[in-house]
């Protein structure tokens, strides 16, 4: 893959809530955290049924499982997303036969991601969004699409040490909206936001 | 509020897909007359009753679908199984 420029996150600090509130940053004990986490490389890859890329993949649509630090989203019918850092993601993708009715494209710059994580987190993307985020319908693991905030944006729960977590992207221009808006409707619950730590 | 049943999400709410519009068969244009193009491309059913039509699920799998409707009742009928399957994970 050709090199890029240097990540620039879609956030701008200082943080302020979409209702005008300004918001410090937390500390790491804070029961509800909203870390910008774009800077995360995302390729998604494209890939009818038949070829070698779907059966290599093979996560299924609605499902994301870890391999190798690459988390692999089964995000469409025929499309997934590739989320992890460095190495392990270009091997992934190095290794992948793009023969047949495949592209690979890497959406690293175009979107923006942030990652929900706390008791609380499914209680905020209540507030925001229609889809069901009760443990027997998206269990760790699940990954849906859907309007959040009237942001149409892939989210996929990825719990750490059995903490609720959500990673939610949407397109980088809705960035800095769907960030501020999440801030304000987990003020309730106690947010804490922290920027990305690679920019 | 319309709750549509998307074939590979499950059941979304309308303002998570597009309406397409009717479903009908695309006439060939070989053959067919100006008429039959025209009646094709701007004139519509529009019947108090069942009516099969296209949707496309923008927020979810961004597929298109075909589902018939009541536009009497809003109701649906034999509304496909979803390929999702939520909460049936293996």
């Amino acid at each position: 893959m050709a090199e890029l420029p240097a990540f620039e996150s879609p956030v701008s600090t200082p943080f302020v809530s979409s209702a005008g509130v300004p918001m410090e940053p937390g500390g790491p004990d804070a029961p509800l955290t909203l870390q910008d986490v774009s800077s995360t490389t995302k390729i998604i890859v494209r890939a009818g049924p038949g070829t070698d890329a779907c059966r290599r993949l093979s996560t299924p649509f609605t499902t994301s499982r870890m391999e190798d630090g690459v988390l692999i989203v089964g995000q469409r019918p025929d499309e997934w997303t590739l989320l992890g850092q460095g190495t392990a993601i270009e091997t992934v993708i190095d290794g992948l036969d793009r023969s047949g009715h495949v592209s690979v494209i890497d959406g690293t710059h175009s979107r923006a991601m942030f990652r929900l994580t706390g008791a609380d987190a499914a209680s905020v993307l209540e507030k925001l969004c229609s889809l069901d985020w009760n443990d027997h319908m998206t269990p760790d693991g699940a990954a849906v699409s859907g309007s959040v905030a009237r942001v149409t944006c892939d989210i996929v729960r990825n719990d750490l040490d059995g903490t609720r977590c959500y990673l939610v992207s949407c397109d980088r221009s809705y960035g800095q909206y769907l960030f501020e808006v999440i801030l304000d409707a987990g003020q309730e619950f106690g947010i804490s936001p922290f920027a990305d730590p690679a920019c | 509020m319309l709750i549509v049943p998307c074939p590979n999400c499950g059941p979304r709410n309308s303002a998570d897909l597009r309406y397409v519009g009717e479903s009908r068969p695309r006439p060939d244009p070989n053959s067919t007359s100006t008429e039959e193009w025209r009646a094709y491309l701007y004139e519509r059913a529009n019947p108090a009753g069942m009516l099969r039509e296209t949707w496309y699920c923008r927020s979810g799998c961004r597929r298109f679908f075909t589902l018939e409707r009541d536009t009497v009742t809003n109701e649906f009928t034999n509304p496909p199984t979803p390929v999702a399957k939520l909460g049936k994970r293996p």
